[in-house]
């Protein structure tokens, strides 16, 4: 993976909320088709570095360059802002993001909730756009869920929904918050499912994730963040079978137990 | 038979009820029109009051607070006569020799500005938006604060400009926790138009009063004594016939505005 080429590069990522320091210098990279794992307790601030990422939140220090593309700041903290609109908004164009609690927008049907963004932010066409929404449907397995609207689907499905969605827009990277959190163990398999058919194409992606098991299967780096630091990283054989630091010992041993 | 019935064909078509058959029409477009300029200024006062901009934010809470503790008769004079008489100033500002007509409005005969049923019809409507606007702007701006963060969020993370956050997701999601009390403001804006005679314009309410009392004629003698009863019947059924109308189309935008949204599909 070191020879590919970075597509997401953070750098000394520093966030706090008031008083309250979530991130502490936080550096990550994520090559070209790699899948990064971020692990961590609650509050460790593992969806926050994800929200990061496409400015969702905005760092007071650090950069993050995508695709070599650094995103320009302006401004002093706490007022510090993305420094161009266009850049930002090309730039979210190109994440595919997927949340813990699916955020599809209830008053489009699935096929319109994939064909969105592409139509109206990336200005594609529409006949091409359809195809590729209808393919997208298929590949997470719901075409036949394609005129319902989100609130007749499953949260299995509607997750699935969300992930269509997000590929639909041609991701550079595809990132994942917690997926299967907010799911039932039965519906979380296939999502987990497709998941692991979106690390098997080498789809680069940076997953917060619970699930170990997942995490230790298709993750090429785990991360271990440790309140607002990158307590450990390495291999999944490095991080799950042999961690060095007594935080990761005592976090994987109470994952173990859940 | 005949007689009776050709009495009440003249009767009902003479020249006076003409006028007050007009005046349903005035009644009916001044309520589409300010329920227009109401929904304008409710969307407006809203996304003032929500904006991250403090002086902005204070406006439209100055607004949505004052405007809806001031007694809707007393807005009704002051507005357009404060506006009409704002216009003539203008106007007399070019028009009036200088030092003129101290103690007289408008200063000079210049400077009046005649107002017809039209220019009264408008400014009728534009104070009936302002003063239900204010309430409108209440609904809207909790409706908007209703809509799940998370979905906005998902729209700016897929690189939406904030015009099309606001157009494409909120408001589009926000009717259907505004329309009850949008229905609610709607009904209470078509009750204000009974006070459109304020405004110088012949409202229906006025009109059946006119029409109903006790009617001589020095030929005739007495044509009919007090009909009043009759005549406010009618404004009876007139008003619980739009608010019928009202009830329907509000059913059927709301079957369209709850369409996939989640809390519609428990009902
Ligand atoms: N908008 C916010 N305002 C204030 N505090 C926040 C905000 N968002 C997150 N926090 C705080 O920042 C810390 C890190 O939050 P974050 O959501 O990044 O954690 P996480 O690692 O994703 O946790 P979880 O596993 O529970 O999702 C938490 O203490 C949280 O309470
Ligand atoms: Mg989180």
């Amino acid at each position: 993976m070191q020879n590919a080429a970075p597509v997401v590069e953070i750098d000394n990522l520093h966030k706090s909320y008031g008083p309250l320091e979530v991130l502490k210098g936080v550096s990550l990279t994520a090559h070209e088709g790699e899948v990064v794992a971020l692990i961590g307790s609650s509050g460790s601030g593992k969806s926050t570095l994800l929200r990061c990422i496409n400015m969702l939140e905005v760092p007071e220090q650090g950069s993050v360059k995508i695709g070599g593309e650094a995103i320009r700041l302006s401004g002093k903290p706490p007022n510090r802002h993305p420094a161009d609109e266009g850049q930002i908004r090309r730039i979210r164009s190109e994440l595919g993001m997927v949340f813990q609690q699916f955020n599809l927008w209830s008053h489009m049907s699935v096929l319109g909730n994939v064909m969105e963004a592409p139509l109206h932010v990336q200005k594609r066409d529409k006949v091409e756009v359809e195809a590729a929404a209808l393919e997208m449907l298929g590949k997470v397995g719901i075409l036949d869920k394609a005129a319902n609207y989100p609130s007749q689907l499953s949260g299995g499905q509607q997750q699935r929904a969300a992930i269509a969605r997000a590929l639909c827009i041609n991701p550079r990277v595809m990132l994942f918050d917690e997926p299967t959190s907010a799911l039932d163990p039965e519906l979380e398999v296939e999502v987990v499912r497709v998941i692991r058919l979106l690390a098997e194409e080498g789809r680069t992606m940076i997953l917060v994730t619970h699930d170990m098991d997942l995490a230790r299967t298709i993750a090429h780096k785990v991360v271990f963040l440790h309140l607002g630091k990158i307590e450990e990283e390495g291999t999944p054989a490095e991080v799950f079978d042999a961690p060095k630091s007594r935080r990761l010992q005592q976090f994987l041993r109470a994952a173990d137990h859940t | 038979m005949t007689e009776t019935f050709e009495f009440w064909v003249s009767y009902l078509t003479n020249g006076r009820h003409l006028n007050w058959y007009a005046s349903f029409q005035y009644t009916v477009i001044a309520a589409l029109l300010g329920g227009a300029f109401a929904l304008l200024f409710g969307i407006g006062g809203a996304a003032l009051r929500n904006s991250s901009l403090p002086p902005l934010k204070l406006l439209g809470t100055i607004y949505i607070n004052m405007v809806r503790g001031v007694p809707d008769v007393l807005f009704f004079i002051f507005f357009p006569l404060a506006f009409e008489q704002l216009v003539e100033l203008v106007i007399a500002q070019s028009a009036c020799p200088a030092g003129g007509g101290a103690g007289v409005w408008p200063p000079c005969p210049e400077a009046n500005w005649f107002l017809g049923t039209g220019e009264y019809l408008l400014l009728a409507s534009v104070s009936l938006g302002i003063v239900y606007g204010a309430f409108t702007a209440n609904v809207i701006s909790g409706a908007l604060n209703s809509v799940p963060r998370g979905q906005l969020e998902a729209a700016r993370a897929f690189g939406m400009t904030n015009w099309q956050v606001l157009s494409r997701v909120h408001i589009r999601q926000m009717w259907v926790y505004a329309l009850p009390g949008l229905s609610n403001c709607w009904l209470l804006l078509i009750k204000a138009t009974s006070l459109l005679s304020l405004l110088q314009i012949t409202d229906i309410v006025r009109g059946a009063n006119l029409l109903g009392a006790p009617n001589f004629s020095r030929t005739a003698g007495v044509i009919h004594g007090d009909w009043r009863w009759g005549y406010y019947l009618a404004l009876l059924l007139f008003y619980i016939l739009v608010t019928y109308l009202s009830e329907k189309a509000f059913a059927a935008i709301t079957r369209w505005a709850s369409r996939g949204m989640p809390m519609a599909e428990r009902v």
